[in-house]
């Protein structure tokens, strides 16, 4: 089934490869955007299927975007993954309760990330 | 050349390794910008005159290395990236030559996928 999805990262690689990684395995269509507060408009303009948010970005990092996301009414109800470097334990559950709906970690293989995010997402 | 040599038995379709050996190529400016980062602060380290400052940006830089050398199968470039970004955070007692042996490591990884 083909999705719409956002991904919202600072970094030019990450963003490209997951992009690649989700268009061609997956064959969805993917909006890109290169911070929390572009990523804010792409979500309210495109309403994606979900979202693939980095964590750790300059100015609005994604926790922050996470909760404007969650508080405009146009951008509430879209599901959230997060992708983060951070491995520990303590940071993992952290960013599980902040109510997303699922956590990934980076390195990603490209080979794989759609399905993870399929499974993160109750879509698989 | 193939990024997923030291990979995952996977096969990876030869249109997806020839768009990822794309990308590597287009972004290895930006690695070799983060590695010079954790070279100069692994020299400042040995020579004792690592500032904060200097601290705080090979950690961020190993940090970047760490979630992106995996993603294009050097899974044991994110290994080490990962040793340096918890040495350069000070969040566990580390030496100056663990660190600058951690970053030259690295480099070699990085060099020999050029």
């Amino acid at each position: 089934m083909s999705r719409r999805i956002l991904i919202i990262d600072d970094e030019d690689d990450i963003r490209e490869v997951a992009a690649l990684s989700l268009e061609t395995v997956a064959g969805w269509d993917v909006i890109v955007a290169s911070s929390g507060a572009q990523g804010l408009l792409r979500a309210a303009e495109h309403q994606p299927d979900a979202i693939l948010l980095d964590v750790m970005m300059p100015g609005m990092d994604g926790p922050t975007t996470f909760r404007e996301l969650r508080k405009n009414p146009a951008t509430a109800k879209i599901p959230v993954v997060l992708l983060t470097a951070k491995v520990q334990g303590p940071d993992q559950r952290r960013f599980a309760d902040l109510g997303v709906e699922g956590v990934l970690t980076k390195p990603f293989d490209p080979l794989t990330l759609a399905s993870q995010m399929e499974s993160a997402l109750g879509w698989a | 050349m193939n990024l997923f040599m030291e990979s995952s038995p996977q096969t990876i379709p030869p249109a997806m390794l020839e768009a990822l050996d794309r990308l590597w190529t287009k972004f290895l400016p930006e690695i070799e910008n983060r590695m010079g980062v954790l070279e100069s602060a692994a020299r400042a380290l040995e020579s004792g005159v690592l500032s904060a400052d200097e601290r705080e940006a090979a950690h961020q830089a190993a940090h970047k290395l760490a979630g992106v050398l995996g993603t294009f199968g050097l899974h044991r470039g994110t290994e080490l990236a990962r040793q340096a970004e918890l040495g350069f955070s000070n969040e566990r007692p580390v030496s100056a030559g663990e660190l600058s042996y951690w970053v030259a490591e690295l480099r070699l990884l990085i060099d020999q996928r050029k």
